[in-house]
């Protein structure tokens, strides 16, 4: 078996295992879990390594599944996905390295947090739209136990359902969106790489707009884009911390990947015709998601909203490389980089925030950000990881995120100045909410009932140095990832536009 | 080795990190790291050097290089940081000295990046890390709530500005493709409109020019050295710097000149008037620093980024100077009133370097603040006479307010028991800023003006043959008219009402427009807007599922079998949708709240139900969408 094919399964097998453990201990389920998810990370690293970046995709492993209709068993990477596909890695180790209260059935949760893993990895690792799609729809049901499960709160499970619901029907769109796709090709395949090579689907005319609603729809929801996010503050709310890292930093960019993807790459002219509109709705979610996350008093509704906010930015470049067919390749390509940073960088810093609110609720049981004030005095070390990933999240040089952003803003504002500008009134947002969310937690008196709060564990500070670690690294050294990242994408800008002569 | 400018202070902030809790090796280190850097940058000056590229992409990079203005300001930032430094480590009741010396040594770092870029990428970087560290310096006694409210203020008004840069970028990339500073005079006409105007956004804001010159009153929350730091060589500073660097080229555009001038003027007019009102020792400090970046928005607009630079360099001295004196007077009287200090018996010492400090403010020859302000005149006078009358004008007021602090603070007369008597590092720091006053009396030497010329790229006025005298006359009359009103103990009020004196010096009613017009209104937007997102948008999403409620409804009294098992299934599904967003909303105050109150009830049972029979509708839903695509496609075809 090829390295990708084991990362996808060998998690599946052993949340299967673990089903089958009879009695494991917490702390062996645990351990078990841990290693296994090790081994994903490990064999996406000497992907990475392998990986030559000529533009297309590769490491791909190929078998037969139904010829009949075209469906076929296809892995492989690209710019793109190989990054992606090693941050869900690295996030699901941290997630499941990270303490919580597991009530008893720390089996059930492991095994279904390996399950994810295993169905995360497909979505970006798929280079068959068939499986793309049986691997996006199998992640909301693992997402679905994991908060309805082990999520606090009166709402857990509602919230769980209203996710699942939602984003069901999205998916339900893609669907329809797919098989349209697939009718249009011909011989039928869902081949991806032989899909965006042929292109069957060419721009004008109802059909191809409806397939292009389709999956936007879908990944609209996914995203979320305003005005399909309202399923995403109560999820995160209620759902356990590390549920909420990987529903933030791996389930939303389905979302965003899909309109690279399929959107981008399947249907580029159909995208064009529609990048501005696609452009708007970003916008909106940019400007809408801070100021919404700015006015919320709950520390993970909060963080959610600025998930909406970040997600815009992502989806921004995107549509920024869409705009064009011809033109501004160097400034739609430094979009398109931006976006999949911004997906990496969103991942890594958001995954790090949520899994902070997780201590922060083990230790006080409450979100609200009015019940904290100077706990900077009783502990250093959640003080300086949260103002990391907040100062990297509202985009501050020198950490991941302003590399992504930077990239979108400068390869937005060639092809739509005015939305250029109007986004960068996100970034001054953000900086407001998470100032005052640092200075309101951690700055300040310390209000007596916290004067035993609890330093974090060394297990606590592993798993988000972990993250950490790469945030500041591709902060200050982004060379590495943004050269896998441009390979895909002047690849995909040269591709959307033949005449280019790239 | 350009690199090391950057990396030596940073590398001092690991070290004094490192020596936690022995402060006279944290002192030594901090100001060690600084003395290095400063004989770097003194080496590379007299040796040259080349430029440093940091790769991040095909597309991007990093570049760094010593050329123009770059030079003498890379000497100015570490020579001024090392004696601010020494003050700083010497206060023993500092509880957190490690903290502040290790970040002060990183804004310097920050500082020197943002001298060394070359492209508008770098400047960016740079430009916004000055910005954090400015914050964490101003909130640097975090445990008083108000501090880290005034660093917040004050970093998202000059984020605000960094904004601008991110314009300045993206204009520079469509049109040109390249961000580096040489790829701009190559730009179109609007292309290098927005980075004007970017560039000018940007440095308007760090340099705390109107409208945004209140935020600088909120930095006052941070330690006295800090003040001293950033009003002089680092974060006020990179305003002015950047437009005597980037001016060159964005004189193309027609409307800049007369933008920054119109700023620098009427920020040199106004902040002189706070400045000689106010009654907070270290406030009126901060409308002078406005006041005096002013100026040099004035000089650059005329024309000339020659004096601008020049002044930028001899303002570095001695507002440094007068802040660290203005913090001996606030640590000896105990408090930062002007009107209870008068401290000039009982601290001599310290009374006579705020004096040269407070002389160079005013414009005394033969010290160099007065060189530099009678080139800015002269440059205003070269583009337009009411131009150069109104900068002379701002120059008298100045010379006032610079007389009236000295004798409010270091005036004899006051009878104290003191609350602290000035360290002997503290006056030692005070004395290495103070020789730098002195030290640049050379510009007055023939032969400086082409040293200037060359250190800042750019070109120096044709002196006026009256003008020396005009600006002396004036500087004499503004220190003559404070001592009658000093001698008639009127110099604090002005024989202003305390009311309205407080108002103008508050920054002329500035900073509560700015609280009225953007921050209440995006407060109360964000509020709104919260609101609406769960009362409205997510009713949207109710208000589908409660369609499809009446719908399962009515089909409900179908058949159970056969097609109508399907329906049920998408029916069911849309059901539980309704229950579950309608439990979502606790506040439940549109139209659907009576079919989600009933929908409640079932929720639970749905759940469960999803839960055990999951398979089996997942895949009826499936294939309603099947048979859905199927029919799409049939039709069209």
């Amino acid at each position: 078996m090829g390295v990708l094919t084991t990362a996808i399964f060998l998690p599946l097998l052993g949340a299967i295992l673990l089903a089958l453990w009879p009695r494991p201990t917490e702390r062996l389920a645990r351990g078990f879990a841990t290693a296994v998810a090790a081994v994903p990370l490990a064999l996406l690293v000497v992907a990475w390594l392998r990986f030559e970046g000529r533009g297309g995709f590769e490491l791909v492993e190929r078998a037969s599944w139904i010829p009949t209709l075209g469906v076929g068993y296809v892995v492989g990477v690209d710019g793109v996905s190989l990054p992606l596909a090693a941050m869900t890695a690295l996030l699901f180790l941290a997630s499941i390295v990270y303490p919580l209260d597991l009530r008893g059935r720390a089996r059930e949760y492991y095994a279904l947090f390996l399950f994810l893993e295993s169905v995360s990895l497909g979505v970006f690792l798929a280079l068959d739209l068939f499986l793309f799609y049986v691997f996006f729809d199998v992640s909301l049901v693992g997402m679905y136990f994991l908060i309805g499960g082990w999520g606090h709160g009166e709402g857990a499970r509602r919230a769980a359902l209203k996710f699942f619901l939602y984003t069901l029907a999205g998916t339900l769109a893609m669907l329809l969106a797919l098989l349209g796709l697939y009718l249009a090709t011909e011989p039928r395949t869902f081949d991806m790489a032989e899909i965006i090579r042929t292109q069957p689907l060419p721009a004008g005319g109802l059909y191809s707009a409806l397939v292009f609603l389709g999956f936007a729809v879908a990944f609209a929801i996914k995203t979320p884009l305003v005005p399909f996010h309202t399923w995403l503050p109560p999820a995160h709310v209620d759902a356990p911390a590390p549920a909420s890292t990987i529903l933030a930093g791996v389930l939303l960019k389905m979302g965003t990947y899909g309109f690279v993807r399929i959107l981008l790459q399947m249907l580029p002219g159909t995208f064009q015709r529609f990048a501005l509109p696609v452009a708007l709705f970003a916008l909106v979610s940019i400007v809408y998601g801070a100021l919404v996350a700015l006015a919320q008093g709950n520390l993970k509704r909060r963080i959610a909203y600025t998930s909406v906010n970040h997600m815009g930015y992502a989806v921004l470049g995107v549509a920024a490389a869409a705009a064009l067919l011809g033109g501004q390749e160097q400034a739609r390509t430094l979009a398109l980089t931006g976006a999949v940073v911004e997906m990496v960088a969103h991942g890594l810093i958001t995954g790090a925030l949520f899994l902070i609110s997780g201590s922060v609720w083990a230790r006080a049981e409450t979100y609200e950000i009015q019940e904290f004030g100077g706990l900077a005095a009783r502990t250093p070390a959640l003080t300086f990881t949260t103002a990391l990933a907040a100062f990297a999240s509202l985009g501050l040089p020198g950490l991941a995120g302003f590399v992504a952003e930077f990239q979108i803003f400068v390869g937005t504002f060639a092809v739509y100045p005015w939305v250029a500008a109007v986004g960068l009134l996100g970034i001054l947002i953000t900086a407001a909410l998470f100032l005052h969310l640092l200075q309101r937690m951690f700055l300040g008196e310390l209000p007596v009932r916290w004067n035993a709060w609890r330093e974090l564990r060394p297990v606590e500070i592993a798993a988000l140095a972990s993250l950490l670690v790469f945030v500041v690294w591709i902060g200050v050294a982004p060379a590495w990832l943004l050269d896998v990242i441009d390979s895909a994408a002047g690849a995909i800008i040269g591709q959307a536009n033949p005449l280019a002569g790239r | 080795m350009i690199a090391l400018l950057v990396g030596l202070p940073l590398a001092g902030a690991v070290l004094v990190g490192a020596l936690r809790g022995r402060r006279g090796a944290q002192g030594g280190a901090a100001v060690g790291a600084m003395l290095l850097t400063l004989g770097l940058a003194l080496w590379l000056l007299v040796a040259g050097a080349g430029e440093l590229g940091w790769r991040w992409s095909a597309r991007l990079g990093l570049r760094l290089a010593l050329e123009g203005f770059a030079v003498p300001m890379a000497v100015l930032v570490p020579a001024i940081a090392a004696p601010i430094l020494a003050y700083a480590a010497a206060d023993r009741e500092e509880r957190a000295p490690g903290r502040l010396l290790a970040l002060m040594l990183g804004f310097v770092g920050a500082m020197e990046l943002l001298v060394l870029a070359a492209d508008l990428l770098t400047l960016l970087v740079a430009w916004e890390l000055v910005g954090a560290f400015s914050y964490l310096l101003i909130a640097h006694y975090w445990r008083e709530p108000w501090r880290p409210t005034s660093a917040r203020q004050a970093f998202l008004t000059t984020r605000f500005g960094d904004l601008g840069l991110y314009l300045a970028a993206g204009a520079a990339y469509a049109a040109g493709g390249s961000l580096d500073y040489a790829a701009l005079p190559g730009l179109g006409g609007t292309a290098l409109g927005v980075v004007a105007g970017g560039v000018l956004l940007a440095a308007a804001a760090k340099s705390a020019q109107l409208p945004f010159a209140p935020w600088l009153f909120s930095a006052m929350a941070g330690p006295t050295p800090v003040s001293a730091l950033l009003h002089s060589a680092t974060l006020v500073a990179a305003g002015a710097y950047a437009l005597v660097r980037l001016a060159p080229v964005l004189m193309a555009v027609p409307w800049f000149a007369p933008a920054a001038t119109g700023i620098g003027l009427a920020t040199a007019l106004a902040g002189g008037v706070v400045a000689a009102l106010q009654t907070d020792a270290k406030k009126a400090l901060a409308g002078s620093t406005s006041s005096q970046y002013g100026l040099m928005f004035l000089a650059v607009g005329a024309g000339s980024t020659a004096a601008a630079g020049a002044h930028l360099v001899t303002h570095a001295a001695f507002k440094s100077l007068l802040f660290l004196g203005a913090g001996v007077a606030i640590h000896a009287a105990g408090s930062g009133e002007l009107g209870r200090m008068r401290l000039g018996r009982v601290l001599p010492a310290a009374a006579v370097l705020f004096g040269v400090g407070a002389l160079a403010l005013a414009a005394v020859p033969p010290l160099g603040g007065a060189w530099s302000k009678e080139e800015v005149v002269a440059a205003a006078f070269a583009r337009s006479s009411t131009l150069g009358w109104a900068a002379l004008a701002s120059g008298m007021l100045s010379a006032f307010y610079a007389a009236r602090l000295y004798l409010l603070a270091y005036g004899p007369g006051g009878a104290h028991d003191l609350h602290a008597r000035p360290r002997r590092a503290e006056l030692l720091g005070m004395g290495a800023l103070a020789g730098y006053s002195l030290l640049l009396a050379l510009l007055w030497l023939p032969g400086a003006e082409a040293v200037v010329e060359a250190g800042t790229a750019g070109r120096l006025p044709h002196g006026l043959a009256w003008g020396l005298a005009a600006a002396l006359l004036a500087v004499a009359a503004a220190v003559g008219l404070a001592w009658l009103l000093w001698r008639r103990g009127r110099l604090l009020s002005l024989g202003l009402a305390p009311r309205a004196q407080a108002a103008i010096a508050a920054w002329l009613g500035v900073p509560a427009a700015a609280r009225v017009l953007v921050a209440q209104p995006t407060l109360a937007l964000a509020r709104a807007l919260a609101r609406f997102d769960e009362r409205v948008v997510d009713a949207g999403v109710r208000a589908t599922a409660a369609v499809g409620r009446f719908f399962s409804r009515l089909f409900s009294r179908w058949g159970e079998r056969g097609i109508e098992g399907v329906v049920w299934g998408l029916a069911d599904a849309t059901l539980a949708v309704a229950s579950a967003s309608g439990v979502a909303d606790d506040r439940g105050v549109d139209g659907v709240v009576e079919g989600s109150a009933r929908g409640i009830g079932r929720a639970g049972t749905l759940a469960r139900r999803l839960q055990t029979g999951m398979a089996h509708h997942y895949y009826v839903i499936v294939a309603v969408g099947v048979l859905g695509a199927v029919a799409l496609i049939v039709l069209w075809r």
